[in-house]
């Protein structure tokens, strides 16, 4: 067997070679920082080592889930978390549905690289530049507002506007890129489908419903999964430039606390347990959400 | 054949993309991949040096960049050359140092001299210094003419159980004052403020009686910025009677905010808010958006650093070159008296990771290099740059080029490399042209006699080292949603609660206990 398996080895050695920097890659730079974790059982010293530190155990663990900051981090977390996935994800989807609709192919060429290019953009500029559409000194919005004999709003200031704010602008950014995996699922479906639709009469909605979105089901479920996987991952730095003083307390999430405590405060094991809690959670939610998406009979992610 | 050639092919991208990825690896040790000229500029100075000299001592030192550039390396050769060093150093952007410092730490890669950017960083490193972990300097200080003049008093104030591990950098005691539109208060009939009540009136009349004579209300009195320490509020809360940072209640440390004078601040900008007599984004602003109100006339009064006033009458002048400014500093509170809060004496300190400095020997040459560095020659030097390009001398007084651009590029950021200070260094002083200016200056030194003094500066907690900024920004957060009207008198209290139970109190007894200690 043994032999066998390195036979096959010899023989196929270029594709292994070829897989060989992808494999080292994941050994240096996820599995073995993964040991790191150890220090969040420990009282990290940076000049003790990991071996030198202190052992204490579930302390840090502890101290995390008796922080009464802890539940408001969580909630806002799983909110936010709970309205990208309702609103932000189906729009790639229809976006990309929309795209293939159209016929002129210079056309839609030229709108896919329009709403490709905010993606392009730092956190930085999307969030600057809402800030000045969106300030009470002169904001264009504002100023809108009042030539329109409406009351000016303080968006930035109020906690109530941080999360429709904070959808906004992923959709602003995201949504065109991320229709590209969508459009290669649509491009791959077999052109006599809709031929056949079309002789049997069906329109265009019906030719939609029918073949494009059934035909991409699965790879909508996969992207589903990986999302979900993600649930944690809201954008720390794109958070981070929302926050103030007047919406922490909707704006605070798991990034946002363990860049405080574990950088800016040096508590390298407090935030190393921080973050490997919401890895944990993340990797809960992969489980189930693939478990699910195969008992209703779709291939999932392994 | 065909398939020959696959076959390398095949070989020729694995390697290909495997040394890419060794070359990856390979290329970051050490050296920040933020500035890649220092690098190449480290390479260049190696070759071609002379042989009479001896070796050029390396040293590596980190410190924070107020500009947006990596400056021209003119001064620093200067520097190399007149020391015999090998200079690299790590201009790290201010906004990200503590950043930068603790991932330096925790991974032991701190060069040889670390500047500490101020003293809120410094504060965070004491149980790393307690550990052992920086050369204790203290005992050496004497053997150094330059060195040796340090002030004891500031020294002591950066002392962590009552040893010295750090040089530091002079900053005079409080720049903090009032700057206003002289051209406004004029044509108004406002008097020089004197009280609180005098600075509420006088921008309650900018906002509303239209200083700017455009038949507009398009005017507010105060600008500032999202930042309770260097904006507004602190300087003001001074005003008020407020402690700086603690008070101390017989043997026992109270923050600040538990003060009535905090509460009073409080409402005081509460009512700035509420009658638009300031900004209304002001927990967002920035220190640039906050300055432009100013310049651009929008605003007439800006609480901060006095000696501001230079560049703020720099930039209005290109836009309206009849606004003037003038600065004042005593403004007196309800009970008659004027007080402002200052710091502990120092601003950045330096100090010298055990893990990068290996001898006793590499400390002493390290320490000669700022013994050199406090020497009148190269403190002008660093300060304000190369006579005849970056200032010229007028009656022995050193003037600034007015090329801001390039001093920025240039000089500016070397200052921060400044050990002592002009106290204890017989260095150059600066003439001011500009009046008002040369007034802010005076007022800064006058800032001297009103001094509240931070009872804590020399105390330490291990709290504080490892919640202090969180519990700092609950707060911060409670003071402005107070302001902006979301939080009532009960519920600033009750944030004051929490705040004592996620480790205040506990802060307030190992703060009350390093007092104790202290007075033995």
């Amino acid at each position: 067997m043994n032999d066998e398996l390195i036979r096959r080895i010899v023989r196929n050695r270029a594709v292994y070679l070829m897989i060989l920097p992808g494999f080292l890659y994941f050994i240096i730079f996820k599995y073995v920082p993964m040991w790191g974790l150890v220090i969040s059982f420990q009282d990290y010293r940076p000049y003790e080592g990991i071996f030198g530190s202190e052992w204490v155990g579930f302390k840090h663990y502890e101290r995390l889930f008796t922080d009464p900051l802890f539940w408001r981090i969580f909630r806002n977390t799983i909110m936010l978390f709970g309205l990208n996935l309702l609103f932000y994800f189906p729009l790639p989807i229809i976006l990309a549905v929309m795209l293939n609709e159209v016929r002129l192919a210079a056309f839609k060429r030229f709108v896919q690289t329009a709403v490709y290019i905010p993606h392009f953009m730092s956190w930085v500029i999307i969030v600057s530049i809402s800030f000045v559409m969106l300030t009470m000194d002169g904001g264009i919005v504002n100023e809108g507002l009042a030539s329109l004999g409406l009351e000016k709003q303080n968006f930035l200031l109020n906690k109530n506007w941080l999360r429709p704010m904070y959808i906004l602008q992923v959709i602003w950014r995201e949504a065109g890129w991320g229709t590209i995996v969508y459009l290669a699922a649509i491009a791959a479906i077999d052109p006599q489908l809709y031929e056949a639709a079309r002789m049997d009469g069906a329109g265009r909605f019906r030719q939609i419903w029918h073949i494009t979105l059934p035909s991409i089901r699965s790879v909508i479920v996969v992207l589903l999964i990986l999302k979900i996987g993600d649930v944690l991952e809201l954008g720390f730095e794109h958070v981070y430039l929302l926050l103030n003083s007047m919406n922490r307390e909707v704006g605070e999430i798991f990034d946002t606390f363990v860049y405080t405590a574990g950088l800016r405060q040096g508590q390298f094991s407090f935030s190393t347990a921080v973050g490997f809690f919401k890895s944990f959670v993340g990797l809960l939610l992969v489980i189930i959400a693939n478990w699910l998406a195969k008992k209703f009979g779709e291939e999932g992610v392994y | 054949m065909r398939k020959m050639w696959k076959k390398t092919a095949v070989w020729l991208c694995t390697v290909f993309v495997l040394g890419a990825l060794l070359a990856a690896c390979g290329s970051d040790d050490g050296r920040t991949p933020s500035n890649g000229d220092t690098a190449s500029r480290g390479e260049a100075g190696e070759s071609g040096e002379g042989t009479a000299k001896p070796e050029p001592f390396q040293l590596k030192i980190m410190t924070n960049l107020h500009t947006p550039e990596v400056p021209h390396d003119e001064i620093e050769k200067l520097l190399e050359e007149k020391t015999n060093t090998q200079l690299d150093i790590q201009w790290v952007p201010d906004g990200s140092y503590e950043e930068k410092l603790n991932a330096s730490f925790a991974t032991g890669s701190l060069p040889q001299a670390v500047y500490m950017k101020n003293q809120a960083t410094y504060i965070i490193f004491r149980d790393a210094i307690r550990n052992g972990q920086f050369w204790e300097i203290g005992p050496y200080l004497n053997e150094y003419p330059n060195l040796s003049r340090l002030d004891e008093n500031v020294l002591k104030n950066t002392a962590v159980d009552g040893k010295i591990y750090g040089l530091y950098q002079e900053r005079p005691l409080s720049r903090q004052g009032v700057i206003y539109r002289k051209d406004w208060a004029d044509k108004l009939g406002i008097p020089e403020p004197e009280t609180i009540d005098d600075l509420y009136n006088m921008m309650k009349k900018f906002t509303e009686e239209d200083p700017d004579g455009n038949n507009k209300r398009d005017t507010i009195g105060l600008t500032d910025r999202s930042d309770l320490i260097y904006g507004a509020f602190k300087t003001v809360a001074s005003y008020f009677g407020t402690p700086n940072n603690w008070s101390l209640n017989g043997d026992r440390l109270e923050p600040e905010f538990m003060h009535p004078g905090y509460m009073e601040t409080m409402k005081f900008f509460k009512r700035l808010y509420d009658e638009g007599l300031i900004n209304k984004d002001f927990p967002v602003t920035s220190k640039d958006d906050q300055q432009n109100l100013i310049i651009t006339g929008r605003a007439g009064v800006y609480i901060g650093s006095m000696p501001d006033v230079q560049s703020l009458h720099a930039k209005t002048a290109e836009i309206d070159p009849d606004a003037e400014y003038d600065v004042v500093n005593r403004i007196a509170g309800p009970d008659g008296a004027a007080g402002v809060w200052s710091i502990p004496g120092y601003g950045n300190i330096v100090l010298f990771p055990k893990s990068a400095v290996k001898s006793e020997e590499e400390l002493k040459q390290i320490l000669s290099f700022f013994d050199q560095l406090m020497s009148p020659e190269l403190a002008n030097l660093v300060k304000w740059g190369i006579e005849g390009k970056h200032y010229t001398l007028e009656n022995g007084l050193v003037v600034k080029n007015s090329d801001t651009k390039m001093t920025d590029r240039e000089q500016k950021p070397y200052e921060i490399l400044q050990i002592g200070g002009e106290s204890t260094i017989d260095m150059l002083k600066a003439y001011h042209p500009l009046p008002v200016k040369a007034k802010a200056e005076e007022l800064v030194l006058d800032n001297n006699e009103i001094l509240i003094h931070d009872p804590a500066a020399a105390l330490d907690s291990a709290t504080m080292g490892e919640k202090g900024i969180e519990l700092q920004q609950m707060i911060t957060d409670a003071t402005y949603n107070f302001i902006l009207g979301q939080l009532d008198e009960a519920g600033f209290a009750k944030e004051i609660e929490r705040w004592k139970k996620q480790g205040g109190e506990q802060m307030m007894t190992e703060l009350a206990e390093s007092y104790q200690q202290s007075q033995k």
